[in-house]
């Protein structure tokens, strides 16, 4: 073998190895992926208001849609830049481990036990279940119908713990478990129950679609925190997703986090304060 | 099939299933007590000369029988009130199925009237009863002979339709059978059990009845 034909074999060995590494690494990165993608693939679900649904022109809406958009945001510039995958909330984890979505935004309570399948980002929402009245009914607020004893019945949706979870906040209220959402509302409204009791969001996302016709009972309970999920493994993908949330929850894209939060839930997010990072202390 | 059955969470629920099955018993009996009131006085007053009761009565009879009970129940319970007629909950299913007993009854008691031979009530006029007289020791004894096997049928289905009121959480049978699916997924074992209850539960309310057309006295 002449100098010549090595140093090119070397050359081409140095170049394989070089390119190779590269794509490797270029493979690894998810975030580097994605940008040259030049779209972000979100998996969610549809048909349920607030949280992911078609809107009338069949565009993809609701909070969980416009967190996905907070990071599409993040990465291009523009939040139209999202591919939807509907999947069903059993899905939202396979989907995520076998690289079918890059993210799933899916009402996805945070559990420990999850954890260790994928990893969560910060939290975007925290749920709970809350009390609504029909306006100009017997009782005001929590605390009255807590004093009124078993004089009040709670209308839920049927479902395990339903009693115990009204008990914890109504210690001695009569519980009519209803077999679907809008007979539990019906009760409501024809005054068989002096309260629904059930996720916070619903409530508060059918008091806005009712303007005026009901109360919240100000009290939550049951908490359980939202976030999105992306793939184990990817730090540096995950730090970005996250930076993109902080700054939505407390920095330059509050405006969009609250307006989006307005919108779903009928009432507006405590401002972050401004001057010392509050989060950080 | 990978479904392998667990009858424990059903004994240990099984005072629940009973005292659905009684609740639902006490509803029925309630229901079919005044609907039996509702289709005596409606299948008499057919029978009256004046046309007014029987079309009445024909009203009544082809609004109810051509209503789904459901929708009689949810109407009820969650409508009236709102047009300011509140009754209980109990009452309120109770109430449900005594108007769409009563329509269904007065056919029964209607046919059973129906089937009083012409001569006996000639009879009866020939040696001077008066109407009521007529009515109660002469054409009643042979209608309710007439319709003791449709009565049966009618009040086993009665009986059953108890199941509906689990919709507007009244916790009769179907309603626990409904809730132990939810709380423990033992899906076969609750419906099962709730199938088996009612079955028991009707075919004692038959051999009865049965009995009682067997001791009926006959004419």
């Amino acid at each position: 073998m002449n100098k010549q034909k090595f140093t090119l074999l070397a050359g081409l060995c140095a170049t394989a190895l070089v390119t190779g590494f590269g794509n490797a690494a270029l493979a690894q990165d998810k975030l580097e992926q994605i940008l040259q993608r030049g779209k972000l693939i979100v998996g969610t679900g549809v048909g349920n208001p607030p949280w992911h649904f078609r809107d009338e022109k069949g565009d993809m809406a609701g909070f969980d849609v416009d967190v996905a958009k907070i990071v599409a945001k993040g990465l291009f510039g523009d939040d139209t830049k999202i591919e939807y995958v509907n999947q069903a909330s059993d899905a939202r984890i396979p989907n995520i481990v076998t690289d079918k979505v890059d993210i799933t935004c899916q009402f996805m309570t945070v559990t420990a036990e999850r954890a260790q399948q994928v990893n969560f980002t910060i939290p975007y929402y925290r749920e709970g279940v809350g009390l609504m009245m029909a306006a100009g009914g017997k009782y005001k607020s929590r605390d009255e119908m807590k004093a009124a004893g078993a004089a009040v019945t709670v209308s839920v949706l049927q479902n395990v713990y339903a009693e115990e979870m009204v008990h914890y906040a109504l210690p001695e209220a009569k519980v009519d478990q209803y077999e679907s959402v809008d007979l539990m509302y019906q009760a409501l409204n024809s005054g068989r129950a002096d309260a629904a009791a059930t996720d916070m969001s619903s409530l508060q996302w059918f008091m806005k679609q009712n303007p005026g016709k009901y109360v919240d009972g100000g009290y939550g309970w049951n908490p359980q925190t939202y976030s999105c999920a992306v793939k184990r493994g990817e730090q540096d993908y995950l730090n970005f997703v996250n930076i993109a949330f902080r700054e939505a929850l407390t920095g330059v894209e509050f405006a969009t986090y609250s307006k989006s939060f307005e919108m779903w839930f009928g009432v507006k997010p405590p401002e972050p304060k401004v001057g010392f990072p509050e989060e950080l202390r | 099939m990978g479904y392998s059955f667990q009858f424990g969470v059903i004994e240990a629920n099984l005072d629940k299933f009973l005292q659905g099955l009684v609740l639902g018993l006490a509803l029925a009996f309630a229901a079919i007590f005044i609907g039996t009131l509702i289709g005596l006085l409606c299948a008499f007053a057919t029978m009256a000369k004046a046309q007014t009761p029987s079309r009445l009565v024909g009203i009544y009879v082809s609004a109810i029988r051509n209503t789904p009970l459901l929708v009689i129940i949810l109407f009820v319970y969650f409508a009236l009130p709102q047009l300011g007629i509140r009754l209980g909950k109990h009452e309120s299913f109770v109430f449900s199925l005594a108007i769409y007993a009563g329509a269904y009854l007065t056919e029964v008691f209607r046919s059973g009237l129906a089937g009083v031979p012409r001569g006996v009530i000639d009879a009866g006029r020939a040696i001077g009863l008066t109407g009521f007289q007529l009515a109660l020791c002469v054409i009643s004894p042979i209608m309710w002979r007439n319709c003791l096997p449709a009565l049966g049928t009618t009040f086993i289905s009665l009986f059953k339709d108890t199941s509906l009121a689990a919709v507007i959480a009244i916790p009769e049978l179907t309603y626990q059978a409904r809730k132990l699916n939810t709380e423990t997924f033992r899906v076969a074992e609750a419906w099962a059990t709730a199938s088996v209850l009612y079955l028991a539960t009707c075919l004692l309310i038959a051999a009865g009845l049965r009995q009682l057309e067997r001791r009926f006295p006959k004419f």
